[in-house]
């Protein structure tokens, strides 16, 4: 790239040596690990891995075996999990950890063109199902909690809804429940989109995805994140915590055609959760028929999933126990702002413990 | 596990690189009125606005579903390549004719849509423009330091993106966003179908084949998966089953433990 040359009033000289300084650790910064907290896989189908994470050493000692209901955390199926577990001082699930629950998250692994014609219905029934399953006979249980995140969220409102007897407790954070609110670029693109044409296509890729996130903001998302790296000074330590969320921004997997082709047409374009009509393998789905008690969190800056999308779910559910926490922060601020350090484990630790 | 960052991907020293210099090219066009003096800063509009649109038109391209031979990528250092509407390696000569027809419309239709939203790009870019010169009023002087070159870039951020929201919420926008995205889908539908003429010239399996077959062993399992769970939901079924000798007892000849089963 060309340097620009000296103008008066601003100090290109230190700029550049700036830039030169950032560009070297950025290169070095690339081969960052993510996910910090130590899991093991217990249970598969097709590509979903369900993995239970190791109780820390500090939450053993303090209780020698929790009698809390595992929590399973339903991730979305357009990102990688591991955000929620990206390092140590910025995990989710560590500080769920610390709380002494027990664990579970699901991976839903990379789709390949094998998987192009898995379904909503796969994935909810067989692939949510069945990890829900293997927990319950695993603690010779009736009901666990489930923790579902974007649209995560959205699989996880329709297996409560599906199969309330296995849920005691649903909370969702950043969950859309109303696609069509005015503020909701996403759902307005993808409205007219040919949901047959998607399927006929095959799986899409990731990067597609990461390509339409972006550009719902691409002068904040493309440039000046980056600028301020620049303006910032930042040191080895930040810069590392930087290219980690970029590791993941940029690591979509890529989406079975047939269950993505469904997600835009059922709730995108028909908004079915809301007014209604929503079957998955033949079965209505019905947010009234959720009346578990309910958490939802969800964030008030969100350009992913707005925040009316997500508060108007109380108006929806059956439950008589709902309670809804809106948070000061972004989409991806809910997994790794400060807020999701401290905050939002809090609640939801603490709420969990206040629905034994 | 492959990924588009740990393979020849995603770079963020690449994409911090790009928005880099784009930073430097505003900071010399804020730059432009003497250092320090009252400036008319309504001689940036269309330098701004051009700059601009030519960053939109590079960098969203023919916006996030398609990304055609020679088109850059969405965000600087984001390889392309991967994309699924794509066009193959077959191009449509390899096509017949009749077939090639098909591709060539869209193609034509593709390159229509994409000058239509050349003209939103334009549109943006101008707004963004004349929205940013507005705010800084008349009295600004031009900036002393880098401090005050990063207050204007914030300016021009929040400028760019409220005049880029403005145009890319409105229902053509958004109507044109969807026919770029379906006419790509149907341009990669009708390559894959000249790749399966071919396909079926040599004798290998077409995609429709391997369809059926996946769509048949995912019946099966269904089927499979009912007969077991009528197998446990019946009690003297799930006795039987138990008393049922082993694999490997039958293997070795020897009888399993329980009762033994009627034939």
């Amino acid at each position: 790239m060309k340097p620009p040359g000296p103008q008066p009033g601003v100090d290109f000289a230190q700029l550049n040596l700036r830039m030169a300084q950032i560009l070297v650790r950025l290169r070095q910064a690339r081969e960052v690990t993510v996910g910090c907290s130590h899991k093991h896989a217990v249970w598969r189908c097709g590509k979903t891995t369900l993995y239970r994470y190791v109780p820390l050493a500090t939450a053993r000692k303090a209780r020698k075996r929790s009698d809390a209901r595992p929590l399973l955390i339903c991730f979305a199926l357009v990102n990688r999990p591991y955000v929620l577990d990206l390092q140590p001082d910025r995990s989710l699930i560590r500080r769920l950890l610390e709380a002494d629950l027990p664990v579970y998250l699901i991976d839903w692994g990379d789709a390949d063109e094998a998987d192009r014609h898995v379904d909503l219905e796969e994935y909810i029934e067989q692939h949510l199902g069945g990890c829900v399953r293997h927990i319950l006979a695993s603690h010779g249980i009736e009901s666990l909690n489930l923790l579902g995140v974007c649209q995560g969220g959205v699989l996880s409102l329709c297996y409560s809804a599906l199969h309330p007897q296995h849920v005691a407790n649903l909370v969702t954070l950043t969950t859309p429940v109303d696609f069509h609110t005015p503020d909701n670029l996403l759902s307005k693109w993808v409205r007219g989109l040919d949901t047959a044409l998607i399927e006929a296509s095959g799986n899409v890729p990731g990067e597609l995805l990461n390509a339409l996130f972006l550009a719902l903001m691409p002068v904040r998302l493309t440039q000046q994140k980056y600028v301020r790296l620049l303006t910032g000074s930042p040191d080895e330590r930040a810069i590392e915590d930087f290219v980690r969320m970029e590791k993941w921004i940029f690591d979509s997997p890529p989406q079975a055609g047939a269950a993505l082709a469904q997600f835009v047409r059922w709730f995108y374009q028909e908004n079915r959760l809301v007014r209604g009509g929503l079957k998955i393998g033949g079965r209505p789905v019905r947010l009234a028929d959720i009346r578990q008690p309910l958490l939802n969190l969800y964030a008030l800056e969100d350009h992913i999933v707005p925040s009316a999308a997500s508060a108007v779910l109380g108006e929806h559910v059956g439950s008589g126990d709902y309670s809804a926490c809106a948070i000061a922060t972004g989409h991806i601020g809910m997994y790794v702002s400060r807020a999701a350090r401290t905050e939002i484990p809090a609640r939801i630790s603490t709420w969990l413990k206040a629905h034994r | 596990m492959e990924s588009p960052f740990s393979q020849a991907g995603f770079r963020p020293d690449a994409a911090f690189a790009a928005a880099a210099e784009r930073f430097f090219e505003l900071l010399k066009t804020f730059g432009m009125p003497a250092a320090g003096r009252p400036a008319d800063w309504s001689a940036l509009t269309a330098p701004l606005a051009g700059q601009f649109e030519q960053w939109l038109r590079a960098s969203q391209s023919a916006g996030p579903w398609f990304s055609g031979s020679g088109a850059p990528a969405a965000a600087p250092g984001l390889a392309a390549g991967a994309w699924s509407f794509g066009p193959l390696p077959l191009g449509p000569a390899a096509a017949q004719t009749h077939e090639a027809q098909r591709t060539f419309e869209l193609l034509a239709k593709l390159a229509q849509l994409q000058g239509q939203l050349a003209v939103h790009w334009s549109e943006i870019a101008d707004t963004a423009a004349r929205r940013f010169v507005a705010r800084l009023g008349t009295g600004a002087a031009a900036p002393v330091s880098l401090e005050q070159s990063l207050k204007l870039y914030e300016l021009w951020v929040s400028c760019a993106e409220e005049a880029y929201g403005a145009t890319v919420h409105k229902e053509d926008f958004s109507r044109l966003q969807a026919e770029l995205a379906n006419t790509s889908a149907a341009l990669l539908v009708e390559q894959r179908r000249h790749a399966e003429t071919l396909v079926r010239a040599f004798g290998l399996p077409t995609r429709n084949e391997v369809d059926a077959l996946y769509a048949q062993l995912k019946e099966l399992r269904r089927q499979l998966a009912e007969l077991d769970d009528r197998t446990r939901a019946s009690p003297a079924a799930g006795s039987a089953r138990k008393a049922a000798p082993s694999r490997k007892a039958r293997r070795s000849g020897k009888r399993a433990r329980g009762p033994r089963s009627r034939r």
